[in-house]
């Protein structure tokens, strides 16, 4: 650290090298932190969360009930010590609020006055954070399994729907209407993931285990679907060609950069894509435990040196290097499956959402000041560690003895 | 951590968890605990063969290593850490929050498992809450999502609640169902069971006073109990100790009919001293005609029945088994005791309730005898009549005494005699007896077996000494009389009991049929030692019992002589656990492993398959067997 810091100081060392280096350590050592709780608002579980990319501060979860919450991360209190505070709720009591349970959340990329939620009540609500009221309310045919909103887009404002039936929605903020349909996929549409890089290519993911990508100024069709086995036919069987996964395909996550592609399917793997060509890099993650039948959500890290990949796996949530595949640690903390995880790229800090209603926050754990040996051994004889919670002392009784 | 050390433990922890107690053993508790604090790496170890514990497929390994469990997790920082950390697991092994890896057997103890788990886990959220974040999550994951009540007793979840609740409702539904079809088919069965009842009662009635009639022991009360005759008719029910004794008050007129068929039946009925039940019935059918008869006469000659009626008899001993010739008339019988077979065969027809008599005279005519003989014989016919069923008795019950009259003069000693000579089936050679016949045992032999082209040579008949003598001789077998085995074999049995096969000269299990004294051993010498012998061929010399035995005791080493009577018994890992297998062997598991058993379904498919497929080719040119 200290030699980061100095060779910054004189130069040495491009700037962002130090930073990549100690978010990579944040990351390494993330972990379930007392000092960090989540106040728990929803009482079943949770499908969907989001955090707000201007400011970083506000953090948006969608849950099964129908219930959306907007949570405050930032800790101005000054002590470690910080429990979440809900800032707003659309609770049960709510005129608008969605009959059926939450499936996706995301805020407005450009400000956080405005947010967007689809549930599997046939509905998508463009919502006024202020009023909490929806401004707009799209109705489709079937439960809309998934939205996004494309973050870097300029010159559109569409949002890409996901829903039960296999034509991909294209909805117009602008106009408030559903203008475009996308045709190619043959069962429903699980995911839809705007490219980071290009604002008109569009990755969707679908149960008839198909990832197609898109350009959507070009409406015949998909620019290319991506096939697990890069073309090569004697792998695949006849009815395999094309198809991402074995099963269905219920995740799907750009890098940061834009240029992979990373898609989860429920036979239990992950796999990495050149986004740009659609290739499969054939990075070997091993087993992601994956038995959802509605969409996953994952995350991958951003701005650290090898990039990491937070996946749910069962009850847990699985930690990858992105371009190894080596599995770093597996966070557990939940007690039923995990729908969903975020990462906040400012402070290294993972939320995590399960069927079990619990809203996990993963902190780094801040370094323990080192104190010199001499010192250390006459605080232990003096005080006997004073500053411990009695809970993590050891009390033998002196019966045994 | 040093090697004894680690396998202590080990140990500790599996003997601690396989006690089948309800409660840990103090000592072995505290052992392990003195063990733990030694240092963390003990702790750790403990806790994974804990873990392992945990996870065994028996519910009392389960509690026992949760005991263990609770115990540490109190004492160590350490073992918290590592408990916590895998927190889910430990409750989807302890409090089933998983519904798909339940709890497993005994359900008793699994139910105590759980009920204390979850206790365990409130307490300790209590305690430890606050530090350990997991545990807070785990307890609110208990508390919020699985929705246990901590409160309640029984520490359920709502869903095991309402499953509860549901099943009981569900008892209930098909209890009252039930109730309602009994009461329904009770409703309906109403009319029935009241015709039965009456049926019944007026059965009763009728049998019971009767039938005490003929029992000797209330002989004396027949007389009050009888409701059908009344009280001035005592001479027709004369009380039995007269009928027993043998005075036997006769009454003239066609009132005798009854009086002497009941008699007769009387006497018949206490030779056969009412054993046989077949014998009350046929008793009862009679009386059963006698009745109303009885009644009808009574009603005929009221006023002037009285004692002059009766005459003395002389006293008889016993009774009279077989009725004279000239007295079967008056007995109301057939005079001849041959019947027609056609009699036997008829079909039953309801009781005929014979006309009132004509009216009595002392001196019975002719004519009216004749009369009364053809009604006889009309009765006879009937099977239900008395004297059928008298004579069908008499048929059945074997002859005591001196025979009588009734059996004819022509039964004589000579007779009798000619009855014991053997009687030899007429043969050839009776036929012809003391003649030289001219052409026995000639057969006539063709060579040619052809119908028109005959050889030139004829020499037809031959003589044949061989029919010859057959003709004339005559073979008589005699294989004796069958004797039936009345010996046992006796030859003493594994279970302490003696062999109870009933063969004439060897026993196949046991060789030939010796002498034995009462337990079983040969009463003569040489068999002793034969029998010694051979049991000492069947088993090898090294495995004699007391051999063994006395080598056992000088090892002191078990060889397992004991082994050799009973049969080898696995011994039990785990002695003190409660076996889950016990309940699935039964009989009828036992057999449906026999029954089902894959290789026995394939053979029983195979043997029917070939039987179809044998059909197919026998008949196959036959449309109907051909098209299946």
């Amino acid at each position: 650290m200290l030699g980061f810091l100095s060779a910054r100081q004189t130069g040495l060392d491009d700037p962002l090298r130090l930073r990549r280096a100690e978010s990579t350590r944040r990351v390494l050592s993330l972990k379930l932190n007392p000092d960090r709780d989540v106040d728990r608002i929803h009482g079943n579980g949770i499908n969907a969360i989001d955090i707000e990319t201007i400011e970083g501060r506000y953090m948006l979860s969608g849950g099964a009930d129908g219930v959306i919450v907007i949570y405050d991360l930032e800790n101005h209190s000054g002590k470690q010590q910080y429990t979440c505070r809900p800032v707003r709720t659309v609770g049960r009591s709510s005129r608008h609020v969605h009959r059926f349970s939450v499936e996706t959340v995301q805020w407005y990329p450009y400000d956080t006055g405005m947010f967007v939620s689809s549930s599997f009540d046939k509905t998508m609500k463009v919502w006024d954070t202020e009023t909490l009221k929806p401004a707009e309310v799209f109705e489709f045919e079937g439960n809309v399994y998934s939205h996004h909103l494309s973050p870097i887009a300029r010159k559109h404002s569409l949002i890409a729907v996901g829903t039960k039936n296999p034509k991909i929605q294209l909805c117009d903020l602008k106009s408030g209407s559903r203008i475009h349909v996308l045709q190619g996929h043959r069962a429903e549409v699980l995911s839809v993931r705007w490219s980071p890089r290009y604002e008109y290519i569009l990755a969707t993911a679908s149960a008839d285990s198909k990832v197609k990508v898109w350009d959507v100024r070009r409406a015949s069709g998909s620019l290319f679907t991506l096939d697990q086995h890069n073309g090569e036919k004697s792998k695949a069987s006849s009815e395999a060609v094309n198809t991402a996964h074995n099963g269905r395909v219920n995740g799907l996550c750009f890098t940061s950069d834009g240029l992979y592609l990373l898609t989860t399917g429920t036979d239990d793997r992950m796999r990495l894509w050149n986004s740009a060509t659609g290739e499969n890099t054939l990075v070997n993650y091993g087993k992601v435990c994956n038995e959802s039948r509605k969409r996953l959500q994952f995350s991958v890290s951003h701005g650290c040196s090898p990039e990491f990949v937070f996946v749910p796996c069962g009850s847990s949530v699985a930690v990858y290097t992105l371009h190894t595949g080596e599995l770093i640690t597996m966070l557990r903390g939940h007690y039923n499956n995990v729908d969903c995880c975020e990462f906040h790229p400012d402070y290294q800090e993972l939320y995590s959402g399960g069927k079990d209603g619990n809203l996990l926050a993963w902190v780094p754990v801040v370094r323990n000041p080192d104190v010199e040996e001499d010192s250390k051994d006459e605080k232990r004889g003096a005080a006997g560690l004073p500053a411990v919670n009695p809970a993590f002392q050891d009390t033998w009784s002196s019966d045994e003895d | 951590m040093e090697l004894p050390q680690r396998e202590r433990l080990s140990q500790l922890v599996e003997e601690l968890t396989t006690s089948g107690q309800q409660q840990l053993h103090q000592e072995k508790m505290k052992e392990l605990k003195k063990l733990c604090r030694l240092s963390t790496d003990c702790i750790d170890h403990v806790y994974h063969s804990v873990m392992t514990q945990l996870s065994q497929e028996h519910a009392e390994i389960r509690l026992s290593a949760f005991q263990i469990t609770s115990e540490l997790f109190s004492r160590s920082h350490h073992f918290r850490t590592l408990l916590v950390d895998n927190f889910q697991e430990f409750l989807e092994l302890t409090v089933e929050t998983d519904s798909e890896q339940p709890l497993p057997p005994p359900k008793e103890v699994a139910r105590k498992l759980r009920a204390l788990a979850i206790q365990t886990v409130q307490s300790w959220q209590t305690s430890y809450g606050s530090a350990y974040k997991k545990l807070d999550l785990g307890y609110h994951f208990l508390k919020r999502v699985k929705k246990v009540d901590f409160q309640d007793a029984e520490a359920r979840t709502v869903a095991e609640r309402r499953r509860e609740e549901e099943r009981q409702r569900k008892m209930e539904r098909i209890y009252r169902a039930r109730v309602e079809a009994a009461a329904k088919d009770m409703e309906e069965s109403y009319g029935d069971m009241e015709a039965a009842l009456t049926e019944m009662e007026s059965c009763m009635k009728l049998l019971f006073p009767e039938f005490s009639l003929f029992l000797p022991d209330s002989s004396g009360q027949s007389e009050e109990e009888q409701p059908c005759c009344s009280r001035n008719q005592n001479p027709i029910f004369p009380p039995s100790s007269s009928f027993l004794t043998g005075r036997r008050p006769q009454r003239k007129g066609n009132q005798s009919v009854g009086v002497g068929g009941l008699l007769s039946l009387a006497a018949v009925c206490q030779h056969a001293e009412l054993h046989h039940t077949a014998l009350l019935h046929i008793c009862l059918t009679q009386l059963f005609f006698l009745l109303p008869q009885m009644k009808a006469t009574s009603d005929g000659e009221e006023d002037e029945d009285d004692e002059e009626e009766f005459e003395e008899v002389p006293e008889k001993e016993g009774y009279e088994p077989h009725i004279p010739e000239h007295l079967r008339a008056e007995y109301g019988l057939d005079p001849s005791p041959s019947t027609s077979a056609a009699a036997l065969s008829q079909q039953k027809a309801p009781p005929r309730r014979p006309p009132a008599p004509p009216a009595p005279s002392s001196s019975s005519s002719s004519s009216s005898s004749s009369r009364r003989m053809k009604r006889m014989m009309e009765e006879e016919q009937d099977p239900t009549s008395a004297a059928a069923t008298l004579r069908l008795l008499r048929e059945k019950l074997p002859l005591q005494g001196e025979p009588s009259g009734s059996d004819g003069p022509g039964q004589s000693g000579p007779e009798q005699q000619a009855a014991e000579v053997p009687v030899v089936p007429f043969g050839l050679d009776l036929y012809y007896w003391g003649q030289e016949q001219p052409n026995a045992g000639k057969i006539i032999k063709s060579a040619s077996q052809h119908q028109f082209w005959v050889p030139a040579e004829v020499e037809e008949e031959v003589e044949s000494q061989e029919l010859l003598a057959q003709s004339r001789s005559r073979y008589i077998s005699f294989p004796g009389k069958f004797v039936p085995v009345s010996h046992f074999c006796r030859a003493p049995l594994g279970n302490g009991a003696l062999c109870q096969r009933q063969d004439r000269l060897k026993c196949p299990f046991h060789g030939p049929i010796v002498p034995r004294d009462s337990e079983g051993r040969p009463c003569r010498e040489e068999d002793r030692q034969r029998e010694e012998q051979r049991r000492k061929e069947q088993q090898p010399d090294w495995r004699d019992e007391e051999l063994m035995r006395d080598i056992e005791a000088a090892t002191g080493e078990d060889l397992g002589s004991s082994r050799n009577r009973r049969g080898k018994k696995k011994k039990k890992k785990f002695p003190n656990l409660s076996d889950l297998k016990q309940s699935s062997n039964t009989a009828r598991s036992r057999l449906q492993r026999k029954v089902f058993n894959k290789s026995t379904m394939r053979r029983v498919a195979d043997v029917l398959s070939k039987a179809d497929r044998r059909k197919h080719d026998k008949f196959s040119n036959q449309f109907n067997y051909a098209l299946n």
